[in-house]
């Protein structure tokens, strides 16, 4: 799936500017960003729920068609339902609009809502259901046809701990067996432990993207956390900019360009005791922060790490 | 299966399963029955009470012209005139075993009067017959009297007028009754209906986009496949009840009516109630009106809900699609006071009003072409309304937020 420099204007407002995203075959992408940052505007128009005013969007490397659409499973970010109709009438329905013998999609159904704990309401109305209940229906609505590409619009959002959970085992089994995930969420600790890819937007613009394993490693820098017996003053050397302590552990703040192994060196000839010696990768939510200023993340996650100075040195 | 068939199954099953669509379909022609029936049934018990009546003649010269004069219409209790026989007749009405009794005196035959008592007034008709008996018996009996040898009801007869209006070409006395009141009953049933599932159709769209989920479906189904499959099941549902509704008054009529009045002979009036009831052709009428009329109004509602975002929004927005149907209802009864004028004759071919004013004017005896050329014309507005509604709801259910102004309605219909 591809988008080329996508952009969407509503009225004076820019939704999403001069976007570009490509999300490899069988991965697992996440589309990160704060409220309001343009994430549902682009899963619409990757939908053909809007139109893009500029640029062009490709699903399964064609035109984004009918025929393309049905091979894909689409959760919107809106909790919508058939409230009036029963929970296996409705997946019956949803199957087979497209193209699952209401047979197959049946015994499908049952076996989802098995899974999920909801057999006992098959036969229930979905108004009947409470709002976690319905979202699970309708999260079984759009992987009942067994999609080649799922895009989930911030699925974990109304969800409790254990059905978060349930439902990232269940993305993690449709990707072992190849299917394409594109989700979005402005939850980053979920985006982390996830994600292959992903792409982080900030008020409309891309902000960096690409393998989160490799952005890590780029994006990782400066810090050095400590675990060690003993007295902490060899820590201090020119190449140190500050340390502060969480714990057991010493978080020792590099100055730019300052080499790491100097302080190792350092570590082996004061004859400390090291359990730990690490080169601190940085959280999603630092890596957006750096890129985007902490304006831009608003309310994007956890409270930013850095801060000055403090502690031994 | 093909998607406009699934959606379609969809809405027909979820509406006909409905509590109230099933409710509704069997309590209208419980109603229906009730209105025509209880009438007829309280009168006919009446009949039986007021039928029973007692003639007392102090004379002894009129009763038996009387009594023969009330037949067939009382069942007369001639009493010969005694003491006490007033107070024995006073407490046999009391008891109720009779109506009420007659009483023929000197005066009677002086001057033509005569007395009733009884537990209440009869009936207009039952007093007119009485009047009728004692005038005829009293002015025989003096025609004898005078040696004059006449058939006074011979000598009576005469009084009725048919009316024949000679500027107007139309069918005659009751079988003109009739159809008036068919067509107008099935002008209303149409009103009704293209109103209640033209609004079903509305709610439906706007159900899945407030709901949003017609964004999942549109991945899945076009929007012409949607909006087709919705409009069919909904006048499925509406084939149906109307179906049901048929059934029903053939089997009252065939069947239900014949038993009641072989039991009970004296509601034999029932029987009328049979001749309102449509012929094949009427029948086969009103069906190609409520297709064609749904479809032209389902779409006209389909698109007002693809238009707007919440359910008061489309309240509003659906009053001129409501008003096309109901400025045919307001001149209903003028059209159909002079169904031949060239007013009821433009007014009917208009295709969004000819559901409504064509049906009853075929009935008054319209002549065939116009019944045709309204279908022909309504036809060609169902595809002109289907083009234009159908982008229109191609654009609007994905749209959220402020309802279009008519420049930009236009620019939806060009561009979809």
């Amino acid at each position: 799936m591809e988008l080329h420099g996508v952009t969407k204007r509503f009225g004076s407002h820019t939704a999403v500017e001069d976007l570009d995203l490509r999300i490899p075959r069988g991965s697992i992408y996440g589309l990160l960003g704060p409220n309001g940052s343009g994430k549902t505007t682009t899963i619409r128009m990757i939908m053909s729920i809007l139109l893009p005013d500029e640029g062009s969007v490709a699903l399964f490397g064609g035109e984004p068609d009918d025929r393309a659409r049905k091979r894909v499973g689409y959760l919107p970010e809106e909790r919508g339902v058939y409230k009036k109709m029963k929970v296996l009438e409705y997946l019956e329905f949803m199957g087979e609009i497209r193209a699952i013998p209401r047979r197959e999609a049946r015994a499908r159904g049952e076996r989802w809502l098995e899974r999920l704990g909801l057999a006992d309401w098959s036969q229930k109305k979905i108004e009947d259901l409470s709002k976690g209940m319905q979202q699970k229906v309708q999260f079984i609505a759009t992987i009942l046809h067994e999609p080649e590409l799922l895009i989930l619009d911030e699925p974990f959002s109304g969800l409790d701990p254990i059905n978060q959970d349930v439902l990232e085992q269940i993305v993690r089994e449709f990707h072992e067996r190849g299917t394409t995930i594109l989700f979005s969420t402005h939850l980053m600790a979920h985006a982390e432990s996830l994600c292959e890819y992903v792409c982080l937007i900030s008020k409309a613009r891309k902000v960096l993207d690409g393998n989160l394993r490799e952005l890590k490693r780029a994006e990782r820098r400066d810090v050095v956390a400590l675990e060690f017996e003993g007295d902490d003053a060899w820590v201090r050397g020119p190449e140190v900019d500050g340390a502060e302590r969480d714990g057991d552990t010493l978080l020792v703040h590099l100055r730019e360009g300052a080499d790491e192994q100097a302080l190792l060196r350092r570590a082996l000839e004061a004859g400390v005791r090291l359990r730990r010696f690490d080169l601190v990768e940085p959280s999603l939510h630092e890596i957006f922060v750096r890129h985007a200023g902490a304006d831009a993340a608003g309310d994007a996650g956890l409270p930013t790490d850095f801060q000055p100075l403090g502690g031994v040195a | 299966m093909n998607s406009v068939l699934v959606v379609m199954r969809r809405e027909y099953l979820q509406r006909v399963r409905n509590r109230w669509f099933i409710l509704g379909t069997i309590a209208l022609p419980v109603f229906m029955i009730a209105v025509f029936a209880i009438p007829i049934f309280l009168e006919a018990r009446g009949e039986r009470a007021e039928r029973r009546i007692a003639v007392v003649d102090e004379t002894g010269r009129l009763a038996a012209a009387v009594v023969e004069r009330l037949e067939g219409s009382f069942d007369v209790d001639a009493v010969p005139y005694t003491d006490g026989v007033y107070e024995a007749l006073q407490s046999r009405v009391d008891e109720g075993e009779i109506a009420g009794f007659l009483v023929l005196d000197e005066g009677t035959l002086r001057e033509g009067r005569a007395t009733y008592q009884g537990d209440g007034r009869p009936g207009t008709v039952r007093r007119l017959r009485l009047q009728q008996a004692v005038t005829e018996a009293v002015v025989a009996h003096r025609l004898a009297e005078s040696g004059a040898d006449v058939d006074v009801a011979a000598l009576l007869a005469g009084g009725d007028i048919d009316w024949v209006n000679l500027s107007e070409e139309e069918p005659e006395g009751a079988e003109r009754a009739v159809g008036l009141v068919t067509g107008f009953v099935g002008s209303f049933f149409l009103y009704m209906i293209l109103l209640l599932y033209g609004v079903q159709v509305m709610r439906s769209v706007l159900e899945e986009k407030t709901t949003r989920i017609v964004e999942v479906i549109i991945s899945a189904v076009r929007p012409w496949q949607l909006m087709l499959g919705k409009i069919v099941g909904v006048g499925a549902v509406g084939l149906t009840q109307v179906g049901i509704w048929a059934l029903m008054a053939v089997l009252v009529a065939s069947f239900g009516l014949p038993a009641v009045i072989a039991a009970r002979p004296e509601m034999a009036q029932l029987e009328n109630v049979a001749e309102y009831l449509p012929g094949l052709a009427a029948l086969g009428a009103f069906l190609v009106f409520f297709v064609l009329g749904f479809f032209l109004y389902s779409a006209l509602y389909a698109a007002v809900a693809a238009m707007c975002s919440t359910e008061e929004e489309a309240q509003q927005t659906q009053v001129p699609v409501t008003m096309l149907l109901v400025v045919p209802i307001i001149v209903l009864s003028m059209v159909m006071e002079s169904p031949h004028s060239t007013f009821a004759v433009v007014m009917s071919l208009v295709p969004f009003f000819s559901p409504v004013l064509m049906f009853p004017r075929m009935l008054a005896g319209a002549p065939l072409w116009q019944v045709g050329l309204s279908f022909v014309l309504m036809a060609g507005t169902v595809v002109a309304v289907a083009w234009v509604a159908g982008r229109i709801y191609r654009v609007g259910i994905l749209m959220q937020g402020k309802r279009p102004t008519l420049p930009e309605l236009v620019r939806w219909v060009r561009e979809a």
